[in-house]
């Protein structure tokens, strides 16, 4: 069972690298500063260096949303893995729908969906969930999405030439942004490691504790850290185009000015709350820094209906992946022959999807229309922005 | 209470941020300036651009450098 569940920890470890290379990579991919696949190749590597980095929020997630140890529940390896089971099937949908939804609340919802189908709704230790995911699920973005405003205001500010004679507007040459692009989104990559790949750690560490090979309290092991990192960077690798489109030019079209100002805010913002232990999710952060700084450009729409639709896939989240973790859960309290249902079923859905996926296939070929995309940025006319303008708005939504 | 921590998160992404994306754009402006046809643009303008993407990259460099444990200890 223990091998089990962490297999299937891995997978989830994978899934959630290929979900959220888009965070990273859409806004780079979309204004042409990195070939997609370079993008990509660059994310896993960065991925892999920043799992090393921190381990804070494996520490969180293993040690404060359900209580375990002897003054709490006892949570088995069962429990963990009927969570599982719920994070991957949710990631495995929205990817599917192309929704940027999180990872870590999926996870985070079928564990808690779990516990209380399994053992009881004492199990949750709400305090702590509270002020460690729900509040800054909640902050995270509104923080970012300011600080992503501000930073798109003031970098065109700083950016802005007029000539000192006639007043009138000089070229403005804001190239410059497109190879800065290039590393602050090796910084989201990074970042995204220091985040997300810990809650896979943190779970395995909670089934290390739940099968009493490790001591409570203590934090992950290093075999746990390095497999972790590996699966994170595998699964950043073969990229999630679909929601790469999504945030690439789905909710707003993005310049490099914005790029940058919007990955810097991304970056800090979840750098800052992996160094604190927050669990948040990288993908609402992310999201909330794109919308952020195209309320920041004048002339920059931001696509509300999107923003809306993607915001309805945040809030299913937690109870969709939590009603999944909680029947998984039933299931397998029936004994072996339900680990056995569960485990067939799960997989029967992940390649139902997998195959379905198919039939409309996004690859790096048709991600983010980067030709299209890179025309926008290169303007220099009116009559060339107004063609980009053209390319760029029959986007089909999903 | 958590709420202290919060302040912190908003408080240090804001700096960050602010700190990273003033110094690259005052470097782009510079080196925009600095590649214009005109005769009496100063010497120090090509360097003083560099200088600002290189504090820039110390300041995500240092920011980094906070935040990896192995350093702090």
């Amino acid at each position: 069972m223990v091998a089990l569940v962490i297999t299937l920890a891995l997978f989830f470890d994978f899934t959630n690298g290929f979900h959220d290379t888009a965070n990273a990579m859409a806004t780079p991919i979309a204004t042409g500063a990195i070939k997609p696949k370079t993008a990509v190749a660059l994310a896993a590597v960065l991925n892999l260096v920043g799992a090393f980095l921190s381990t804070e929020v494996a520490k969180t997630v293993s040690g404060g949303i359900i209580r375990e140890g002897s003054d709490g529940i006892q949570i088995t390896p069962d429990i963990i893995f009927a969570g599982l089971m719920g994070a991957i099937l949710w990631n495995m949908i929205t990817w599917l729908k192309g929704l940027p939804s999180s990872s870590s609340h999926a996870l985070f919802g079928g564990l808690i969906g779990a516990a209380i189908a399994g053992i009881g709704i004492h199990s949750i230790n709400f305090e702590s969930l509270m002020q460690k995911v729900i509040l800054p699920a909640i902050f995270a973005p509104i923080i970012a999405g300011a600080v992503a405003y501000l930073c798109t205001k003031l970098a065109y500010a700083l950016t802005s030439r007029h000539d000192p004679e006639t007043g009138s507007k000089l070229t403005q040459k804001r190239g410059g942004f497109r190879n800065g692009q290039v590393f602050t989104s090796s910084l989201v990559a990074l970042a995204h490691g220091t985040n997300d790949a810990q809650k896979t750690m943190g779970i395995i560490t909670l089934v290390l504790i739940a099968a009493g090979t490790q001591a409570p309290g203590s934090g992950p092991q290093f075999w746990v850290i390095a497999s972790c990192a590996l699966a994170i960077a595998i699964g950043t690798y073969s990229g999630g185009w679909r929601i790469i489109r999504t945030m690439g030019s789905g909710l707003t079209d993005v310049k490099p000015a914005q790029g940058f100002a919007a990955e810097s805010s991304t970056a800090s913002a979840i750098l800052a709350s992996s160094h604190l232990g927050f669990a948040l999710s990288t993908t609402q952060v992310a999201s909330g820094s794109v919308i952020g700084s195209g309320m920041g450009r004048r002339g920059t729409t931001v696509r509300w209906g999107m923003a809306g639709k993607i915001a309805i896939g945040w809030l299913f989240t937690l109870p969709a992946a939590g009603l999944v973790g909680a029947l998984t859960a039933m299931l397998v309290q029936t004994g072996v022959a339900g680990v056995v249902i569960a485990a067939v079923a799960g997989t029967g859905a992940v390649l139902y999807m997998f195959l379905h996926s198919k039939k409309s296939h996004v690859g790096h070929h048709n991600a983010v229309g980067v030709q299209e995309a890179g025309a926008a940025v290169r303007f220099r006319k009116k009559k060339a922005l107004a063609v980009s303008r053209t390319y760029n708005k029959p986007k089909d939504e999903l | 209470m958590k709420w202290l921590e919060l302040v912190q998160v908003a408080g240090a992404t804001l700096v960050s941020a602010v700190t990273v994306v003033v110094l690259y754009s005052l470097g782009v402006r510079l080196t925009a300036t600095a590649g214009d046809v005109s005769e009496r643009k100063p010497a120090w303008l090509r360097p003083l651009a560099y200088a600002c993407f290189a504090l820039c990259g110390l300041a995500v460099l240092f920011g980094l450098y906070l935040i990896i444990p192995y350093f702090s200890k």
